[in-house]
């Protein structure tokens, strides 16, 4: 018989709909607070309206009396349980003991002092009321430059210059680079306080089941895993007694990358009253506990040749912790630390941070975490750089990139970029807008008075956390896959997506590898109980890390399928392709779904194989990868209102080998989105007496969608030698190469009146009062 | 972001409405944009609330005469969509759509709007442009306010206790005349931060009528009357948009110092006059 | 927040400065409230009910005059806390005679927290302001009330 072989079109590579859209968009999807128990109970968290206060009393009568309230649980009944835990060590790190509710001393507006317990959530919510606390108002600090000031209030009354630690890394020789430079730039650089707002708040759910002593926890998680293994260590119970289920998760960005006080709470509520307990934040709530991001002041100063050779870069790191550490707290700014040099040859670096306290809810990981700072710094520096040498800003770009030829590059930080050609996208950026004719444009727009703006970021990623040496927590990934017995495939993966999409990718992926239909593969993720052990998804490592865990478990399960194949040929050389088992010299075939049948059914076995066919692998990724883009943005500044409005966006990205093109735009859109909020329209701000002035959504500002300029996403791609797949990570990368690319745009519209930096977010009174002082 | 427990009547009749806020204690219920969050977040702790949206003959838009009576219960996309306002009273039509967001113009009311009188609401800078009135009822009677006499204070009106809104009346627009609101939303809320809701009637190049209604810069939306004299007077837009807020304290929050928040309601109103002057004919 | 401006009552200067160390006359002109009773020397406990905006809080608080130069300034301190937030506010006044009575130029801060603080922001500037024109609003009534000849 004669066989044609073509070679099935890949689903990799395609633009397919995401499968985990339909039940998003109709509603049918189960979060945290569509979970309902018979039986149970509902939390209402008092929380402190101070930012720092004695507890001189607490009386909780009244709530107790209040028909239909279960129970009152203060700071005394929770003293002897774990605390938060803070997954990150540095050398000389203090950290204060963060206890699940307050003991005698709130430290930050919101700070939770009693649970209240009642039969639903109306009445747990009055009697909240009822709880009597009375504080002694302390002075409070919640400006992290204001902390560090002689006499500035003691968060924490042991600590009295609020000096959590402080880390020295360099690289290089720096001295000598200033001394040999030309010139040397300075600027002090914000990156202000911002909030997640994830759109579902947090949540969560505790089950104890008293016979069983098994306690199930719903909760809106990115790390169902390391999150049961901190949990049953707060509560002191056996893990695998404990089950932590991440139903839907409605976005996170990193603020789910936790592990909250609530969580535990719940968890020993439910075992304490031996009901199911549900507690679900309020927006306040969220805005106030819920981990926020960002918060550094820095202050750089980069040496250079005059021909524009960077030289050296140096960096002081001033963190705005927040009162406490959550989970990875004080080594977000590192990640800043090492990506400090960006693209650039930087041969000499010298960073110091210090990790302040301050009476406000901890700073963590938020989209880009470290990174977007990192980046606004070195190209914010590089503009100001240009402008000090009067070089075009592409061209001093251009002259200090790391060449291809120079891959792997080692940095003056420690880190092995993977791959790139940094040049590329940002020549594509800059053949898109017509560079040359648009400075044309501009200079005549100056002429007629116009403040039009053209900036650009050439931005460098640090994705796919990563090798396990490098993380607190391990850094690989597992996944399991099943084929059913009638051929359909299962796959168990340990990262936990919540709107990364890897339901689809990961059933392309697999639908390649196996040559079974993409409707065949299920993904499941996020449920102790049913899959081994992982990791989470965060720092765009889902697909780069978990998926190539996936990659790697199907080559071992198509061995184990070809095994199979060839016995039921009787063969020794099979091919598997297209979901045909097949023996080329004999033309026979068999086809994979008669293979799994066969693997289960157990009497057709090949010597030494055992029945079934499952593969789990667990990959430890030898190294990070580095995607890295080129965003350009087009602005004009109305004169007299000071609001900038982007004529242009052009995104170009190099993600390395690209899955789902519709995914990844998405991500691009999504992570530029959060960009422009904090170029534009974010900031978290607290007065000094750590009050929450944009406390809600009425005065904090996130990007709608009518905001939103037209994105010109395009990609240049550079595989990744880092995994198979050769993907580098997409999810924040819109993030990182936003907010520079903004700012220097709106620099440059106001360059003409002198100005030279201006910190986020641009309102437009900010830029209005410039135009005033530049004209005065 | 639960409310207190309270009480919640829905009157079948306007009388029954009435006899029930008699006493002044009960809190009126319209589309429940700004009363609702409130209540949510606590600050608004109502014992009784009384819903309007069941009474008859307070939803729906009519002409009478030379003016278009709009229902208290007419919600905003009804405004902004209606033929008749489109065609009569354009400016208001045109303040409407700016209101909020979709879901809030498809829910938020007039009556509710005007009687709670937020200092940044969109609509009172037009209707005192438009020289409306707004129509009041109690057990007692009726009662007829100038929109100029019934923004009193940051969200104090002249409504007294036990009377509701009935209908908001606005004079038609004249087919000549020029109109435009312009404003700058708050990035969060969507209020204004100014808001210029502009009129203007010429006759050969020269302005023979101006109204100029400001929302968001101070306690309450105002009639820049110093202004409006101005352009009647032959004054340029420029000259006469510096004239706005003249005599009125300006607000100031995060988003927007008082300094700003003034240069920015002279800067809307010359907009705003320039493009109604555009529109005039 | 910082607060600053100014009121001219149409009184001679004596008669604004008693006027406003008087407990009796500063219960009856502060918006909301309902009397004070002496805790101290120049410290009285208030109970103030407001109602704005649908916004309904009763809130215990204290008023403190200090830093007395009679007849050209003192220091108000008030302070209040109710369910919906607590505020303070901290201000001096300086009393000077102009045409036509007596300018009083106010200056100080005010903190507010709670709820009112996180979700008022654009009102509080506003509102602050129009609760003090409403107290020397008020001020000045009640002082031409007292000087009008009984009927």
């Amino acid at each position: 018989m004669a066989t044609t072989i073509t070679k099935p079109e890949t689903l990799v590579g395609k633009r397919i709909r995401r499968r985990e859209d339909p039940r998003l968009i109709t509603g049918t999807a189960t979060y945290v607070d569509d979970v309902k128990i018979p039986g149970m109970q509902y939390a209402c968290i008092v929380r402190s309206p101070h930012a720092a206060a004695k507890i001189k009393g607490l009386n909780a009568k009244a709530a107790l009396d209040h028909p239909g309230v279960a129970a009152v649980f203060t700071g005394a009944d929770i003293k002897d349980l774990g605390p938060v835990p803070c997954g990150a060590s540095l050398p000389g790190l203090r950290v204060p003991h963060h206890h699940l509710l307050a003991q005698d001393r709130v430290y930050f507006l919101g700070h939770p002092v009693a649970v209240v317990v009642a039969t639903d959530r109306y009445i747990a919510r009055d009697a909240a009321d009822l709880v009597e606390v009375d504080y002694e108002p302390l002075d409070a600090v919640a400006d992290p430059e204001k902390a560090l000031a002689p006499g500035a209030p003691a968060v924490h009354p042991e600590w009295p210059d609020n000096i959590a630690f402080t880390y020295h890394q360099d690289g290089g020789d720096i001295a000598q680079a200033f001394r040999e430079a030309d010139v040397v730039v300075k600027q002090r650089i914000t990156s202000q306080r911002l909030i997640p707002t994830a759109m579902e708040t947090r949540g969560v759910v505790a089950d104890w089941h008293s016979g069983d002593r098994a306690l199930t926890l719903y909760t809106s998680t990115q790390i169902p895993h390391l999150l049961r293994t901190l949990v049953a260590g707060i509560l002191g119970m056996r893990e695998n007694h404990l089950r932590v289920i991440a139903p839907e998760v409605g976005g996170a960005f990193g603020s789910k990358l936790n592990v909250y006080a609530e969580e535990a709470l719940m968890a020993h509520i439910s075992m304490r009253l031996n009901k199911p307990v549900k507690w679900i934040e309020s927006r306040r709530e969220n805005f106030l506990c819920t981990i926020h991001g960002r918060g550094h002041v820095d202050y750089y100063e980069l040496a250079a040749k005059r021909d524009g050779t960077m030289l050296g870069l140096k960096l002081k790191l001033i963190q705005d912790l927040g009162a406490y550490h959550q989970l990875l707290t004080p080594a977000i700014p590192t990640l800043s630390v090492i990506m400090m040099p960006g693209l650039y040859k930087c041969k000499s670096i010298s960073a110091d941070i210090v990790g302040v306290f301050t009476n406000a809810v901890p700073t963590d990981a938020y989209r880009g975490a470290g990174r977007p700072e990192a980046t606004h710094g070195i190209e914010r520096m590089v503009d100001i750089l240009a402008a000090e040498l009067k070089m075009d800003p592409a061209e001093l770009r251009l002259k200090n990139f790391v060449q291809p030829a120079e891959f792997p590059y080692a940095t003056a930080t420690g880190l092995t970029y993977d791959s790139g050609n940094y040049a590329a996208p940002l020549q594509k950026a800059l053949d898109q807008v017509e560079y040359r004719k648009l400075r044309q444009e501009q200079s005549n727009a100056r002429a007629q008075g116009k403040l039009m703006g053209i900036g650009m970021s050439t931005y460098g990623e640090l994705c796919a956390a990563g090798p396990s040496p490098a993380l607190p927590v391990g850094g690989w990934e597992g996944a399991t896959v099943k084929v059913e017995p009638t051929g359909k495939v299962t796959v168990l993966t340990g990262i936990s997506p919540h709107g990364q999409g890897e339901e689809t990718s990961f059933a392309q992926i697999v639908g390649d590898e196996l040559g079974v239909d993409i409707d065949d593969v299920v993904v499941l993720h996020g449920d102790t109980t049913l899959v081994q052990y992982g990791i989470g998804t965060f720092g765009s490592r889902g697909l780069s890390v978990g998926g190539t865990a996936l990659y790697f478990a199907l080559q071992e399960l198509k061995a184990k399928v070809k095994k199979f194949g060839a016995h039921m040929l009787a063969s020794n050389d099979v091919t598997l392709s297209g979901g045909t088992c097949r023996d080329e010299r004999s033309g026979k075939s068999v086809s994979f779904a008669e293979i799994a049948t066969a693997a289960y059914r157990g009497i057709q076995l090949p010597p030494n194989t055992q029945p079934g066919l499952v593969a789990t692998y667990f990959w430890e990724p030898p190294n990070f990868t580095f995607p890295f883009g080129a965003h350009m943005v087009v602005t004009e500044v109305d004169r007299e209102t000071g609001a900038i409005d982007i004529r242009r966006y052009i995104a170009v990205d190099d993600c390395g080998n690209i899955i789902n093109p519709l995914i990844v735009d998405g991500q691009v859109h999504g992570g530029v989105a959060q960009g422009l909020g904090q170029a534009l329209w974010e900031e978290a701000v607290y007065d000094d007496n750590g009050q929450l002035l944009t406390g809600e959504l009425t005065d904090y500002a996130i990007p709608k969608a009518h905001f939103m300029p037209f994105i010109e996403s395009s990609h240049t791609t550079t595989p990744s030698p880092v995994n198979p797949l050769g993907v580098k990570g997409i999810g924040e990368a819109g993030t990182i190469g936003c907010s520079p690319a903004v700012v220097n745009s709106v620099v440059d519209a106001l360059s003409t009146l002198g100005v030279r930096h201006i910190d986020m977010p641009l309102t437009p009174e900010k830029i209005w009062k410039l135009i005033q002082g530049g004209q005065a | 972001m639960i409310p207190q427990t309270f009480e919640y009547t829905s009157p079948a009749t306007l009388q029954e409405a009435l006899q029930l806020i008699a006493g002044g204690e009960r809190k009126i219920l319209a589309g429940g944009m700004s009363l609702i969050p409130m209540m949510k977040l606590r600050l608004a702790l109502p014992e009784h609330v009384v819903d309007l949206s069941r009474v008859p003959g307070l939803n729906g838009i009519s002409e009478a005469g030379s003016s278009v009576k709009i229902g208290a219960m007419t919600t905003h996309h009804g405004v902004e969509s209606s033929p008749l306002i489109r065609a009569k009273c354009p400016l208001l039509a045109e303040a409407a759509s700016q209101i909020g967001d979709i879901q809030v113009r498809n829910m938020g009311t007039i009556g509710g709007s005007v009687a709670h009188a937020d200092p940044a609401a969109d609509y009172p800078a037009a209707l005192v442009a438009l020289e409306a009135r707004v129509h009041l009822v109690s057990a007692g009677g009726e009662r007829t306010v100038a929109a100029s006499d019934f923004f009193l204070e940051a969200f104090t009106t002249a409504i007294e206790p036990g009377e509701i809104v009935l209908d908001v009346e606005v004079p038609v627009e004249d087919k000549s005349e020029g109109y435009r609101y312009e404003k700058v939303p708050h990035p969060a809320s969507g209020f204004a931060v100014v808001g210029v809701a502009v009129r203007v009637k010429k006759t050969g190049g020269k302005v023979t009528m101006a109204r100029i209604g400001v929302t968001g810069m101070s306690s309450r939306a105002f009639r820049a009357r110093a202004a409006e004299a101005l352009l009647e007077s032959g004054a340029d837009v420029a000259k006469a948009a510096a004239a706005v807020g003249e005599g009125e304290e300006a607000n100031a929050d995060l988003y927007a110092s008082s300094a700003y928040r003034r240069h920015l309601a002279q800067v809307y109103a010359a907009r705003a006059i320039a493009a109604a002057l555009s529109r005039a004919s | 927040m910082k607060i600053a401006g100014s009121y001219t009552l149409p009184l001679p200067q004596e008669r604004a400065y008693y006027l406003l160390q008087d407990p009796a006359m500063l219960a009856k002109c502060m918006p909301g409230c309902e009397g004070l009773e002496p805790i101290g020397e120049n410290e009285y406990r208030m109970k103030m009910k407001m109602a704005l905006a649908g916004m309904s809080g009763l809130f215990d608080g204290k008023v403190r005059t200090t830093e007395q130069n009679p007849l050209s300034s003192f220091k108000l301190i008030v302070e209040g806390s109710g369910k919906i937030g607590f505020m303070k506010g901290e201000g001096t006044l300086v009393l000077a005679p102009v045409d036509g009575g007596t300018s009083v130029a106010y200056g100080g801060d005010v903190q507010v927290g709670g709820t009112i603080a996180a979700v008022g922001q654009r009102l509080i500037d506003g509102t602050t302001k129009m609760l003090i024109k409403r107290f020397f609003d008020k001020l000045a009534q009640e002082a031409a009330a007292q000087t009008e000849p009984r009927p």
